[in-house]
């Protein structure tokens, strides 16, 4: 009967998330937009893209009465206009054209929001990069590579002029470009590899240079911020120069130009249900999908994994620490240093200190980002896992320090021998709770570029356009994952609770 | 000066806790095989003195030496030291998290390096001794409170220690299982091993030990055989402390 539990647990969780899903989006009707144009924007609930143009002119309408909505991908966008949650979009022409043709629901509107350039942002003192890609770009243009990029991916002759690099060239060091690959036809991730207009202009660029090309995908709102810090040479996500953008980064003559348009609800009914064997093969077996889910889901437990050895550890030793020095009035030094450290990682949401840890302490080093987000994240469980172990400490009877002292034990042998031992019984239900915790925080590591597992779920929203399906397969994951999790401190719990009691 | 049956050597000992002196200044000699019991009113110091012989109270003042090797200076190393000296606590302290076995064990298999074959062997051995043998797999919350302080003494034993000292080893048990424990004792006492207890044990005190300090404010105020402590005091205050006795 003990080992039905879990599954009985899961059943039910997979019944609630079911029925909730088609109880709440099933029986609403949404109706059609009333933004007809630019004029009726004032006064209306507008959904963009976080830090894309669209969202920039769009945050112009808040005085007229509007409500801007900002979402990390189009998609998300699109989704939101779908449900309702927005009245309209506001986004980039040609992905905004991939969502229509995948969505019966939504149209664009004749009238365009603005008309823009698109250009390759690079770091304020890079002079000598930026005459480079300007002068590559002049020669891109001028032999018609670049018109060939564009037309194999927009227009009706796709797929007929694929960028090929030339035979034989010499690479001598690397160029690393920072994007969003979530911005189809710019750049969006196909079997696993991102591609795109932007992707084939970067890597005929760096052909003429003569560099290896490293494409990083991150949020969108990132790019800046990793080209400024060095993280990255340059940015190419579809980007238009703007103030703003200029204050910080530099840009490169503009390679094309795009337009800007709003995407509506136009009251036809939306194609399909939630599931059908069309949406799961779009999801998961198209491309070979499904690998984002079982790639990410890998890199998810090895940070999971190695954080949890690092915030064991320094864990383990802080609460030492700040035990031993609370007992014996000594070191306040080191004390109040273990103090103030567990105030700063408690006290800063995880996710800053992600993105602190990876664009402030490593912004010149090239340490990967794996790397990162598993000392981001043993760091952060560490202070947590101090104090849950620091009370487990204190909860042991002195005698028993005592009783190993006296009988010759140092107070190192002490502690490992009978102090901690106990002490780990006494909070396993809650070192249990921090782990549990902690693999679930650490589907933050898309921030910093990270294909995790929830990563590899949007990867897939980023290209169905569908939210239900990849959403809820990381979901059942997740959850499986903690369920085992439970049974496995569970298990360890029964085993060291052989005292007798 | 030297005595070569000498094991404890205490040299005018002061402790205090915040202002309060417990105590004032104590000096003595024990020597090999003797069997001494600390009596006194409570408070006054009997049972810190057994701690700051073996350290689990630091001492402000004076020298304590074990085998003529000084424990107080900074330059001992003092759990090499304690091995030498075995504590029974009156709460037992055993560990929990540990069989009756591997309490006996633990001490000799870490500290004194011997085999884990061997250890189990005269852990056995010991558990036998006091009629616990069969309880060697349970853990210390199994048992009840005679049987624990009986592996607490055998858990003494084990490390084969030169003196043994004992804090107050029955006030925690029922009455009944008093006996039991200080039936131990005393056969522990027959053997020879150097012993020092604290304990409101009269009885024990009269017919085993072949010593008896009565401690009050924090210095000796009499020693001598329990003969002449018990019948023939000089001290006003032990007169006093054993007429309220019987």
């Amino acid at each position: 009967m003990k080992k039905s539990f879990g599954l009985r647990i899961f059943v039910l969780a997979v019944s609630v998330i079911t029925l909730s899903v088609f109880l709440c989006s099933c029986g609403k009707n949404v109706p059609a937009s009333e933004v007809t144009g630019v004029d009726s924007l004032p006064g209306k609930v507008i959904g963009t893209q976080l830090g894309t143009v669209g969202d920039i002119y769009a945050s112009d309408y808040i005085e007229q009465g509007s409500v801007i909505k900002q979402y990390n991908k189009g998609a998300d966008a699109v989704m939101a206009l779908k449900q309702g949650k927005v009245d309209c979009v506001i986004i980039d022409n040609e992905p905004a054209k991939k969502f229509v043709n995948l969505n019966s629901d939504i149209s664009i509107l004749d009238e365009e929001f603005t008309n823009e350039e698109y250009a390759i942002c690079i770091a304020k003192n890079n002079d000598e990069l930026l005459n480079d890609i300007n002068s590559a770009l002049a020669q891109l243009k001028a032999d018609g590579t670049l018109a060939d990029i564009i037309s194999n991916y927009i227009g009706d002759d796709t797929g007929n002029t694929p960028y090929v690099s030339p035979e034989g060239i010499s690479r001598n060091g690397t160029l690393i470009m920072a994007t969003n690959a979530a911005f189809e036809p710019y750049e969006y991730v196909q079997d696993g590899v991102i591609v795109g207009i932007d992707a084939d202009i970067a890597q005929a660029i760096a052909d003429i240079l003569g560099k290896e090309l490293v494409i990083q995908d991150m949020e969108f709102d990132s790019i800046i911020t990793a080209v400024h810090s060095g993280k990255a040479d340059f940015g190419a996500a579809g980007m238009t120069v703007t103030e703003d953008r200029l204050k910080n980064i530099n840009f490169s003559d503009s390679y094309t130009t795009a337009k800007q348009v709003i995407l509506v609800r136009n009251g036809n009914a939306a194609g399909g249900g939630f599931i059908s064997k069309e949406k799961f093969k779009a999801n998961f077996v198209d491309d070979n999908r499904w690998q984002y889910i079982t790639k990410g889901l890998f890199t998810t437990l090895r940070i999971s994994f190695f954080a949890v050895i690092i915030g064991v550890i320094l864990g383990f030793l802080i609460a030492i620490i700040r035990f031993t020095c609370d007992k014996n009035g000594k070191g306040k030094i080191i004390n109040s240093i273990c103090k103030f450290y567990i105030t700063i990682i408690r006290g800063t949401p995880a996710m800053i200190q992600l993105l602190i840890i990876y664009y402030v302490v490593f912004a010149s080093s090239n340490i990967d980002a794996v790397a990162v987000a598993t000392i981001a994240f043993g760091l952060n469980s560490s202070a947590y896992l101090a104090e849950i172990v620091r009370a487990g400490i204190s909860s042991i009877d002195n005698g028993q320090f005592e009783a190993g002292r006296s009988m010759g034990f140092s107070y190192v042998q002490t502690m490992r021998y009978f102090i901690l031992p106990q002490a780990v019984r006494n909070v396993l239900p809650a070192l249990g709770n921090e782990f549990i915790v902690l693999l679930k925080e650490t589907s933050i590591s898309g921030y910093i570029g990270i294909r995790d597992l929830t990563r590899g779920g949007d990867l897939i929203r980023s290209r169905t356009y569908d939210a239900f399906m990849p959403l809820i397969a990381v979901a059942l994951i997740y959850l499986f994952m903690v369920i085992i999790l439970e049974k496995c401190v569970g298990q360890l719990e029964r085993r060291l609770k052989n005292d007798g009691k | 000066m030297m005595e070569n049956n000498r094991l404890i050597h205490v040299e005018n000992l002061k402790k205090s806790f915040d202002k309060l002196n417990v105590l004032n200044g104590i000096t003595l000699d024990i020597n090999k095989g003797e069997v001494v019991v600390i009596l006194g009113p409570s408070g006054c110091g009997k049972s810190t003195f057994l701690r700051c012989l073996n350290l689990l109270e630091t001492p402000e003042e004076g020298k304590i030496y074990i085998d003529d090797v000084e424990i107080t200076s900074p330059e001992t190393n003092i759990d090499e030291q304690r091995q030498k000296m075995m504590m029974v606590f009156q709460h037992f302290n055993l560990f929990p998290h540990l069989t009756i076995l591997e309490n006996l064990t633990i001490g000799p298999i870490k500290l004194k390096k011997v085999s884990k074959d061997e250890a189990d062997k005269r852990a056995h051995e010991l558990l036998k001794r006091v009629g616990l043998d069969d309880k060697s797999a349970a853990y210390p919350n199994q048992l009840s409170g005679g049987q624990k302080q009986r592996v607490a003494i055998c858990r003494a034993l084990a490390m084969e220690p030169e003196v043994i000292l004992f804090d107050e080893p029955t006030s925690a048990l029922d009455p009944e299982m008093v006996g039991e424990v200080l039936e131990v004792m005393k056969e522990l006492a027959a053997t020879g091993i150097t012993m020092i207890c604290v304990t409101h044990e009269m009885g024990f005190a009269r017919e085993v030990a072949s010593r008896v300090i009565f401690f009050d404010k924090g210095v000796v105020a009499e020693d001598g055989p329990p003969k002449k402590v018990f019948e023939n005091p000089e001290n006003e205050r032990l007169k006093e402390f054993l007429s309220k006795l019987l």
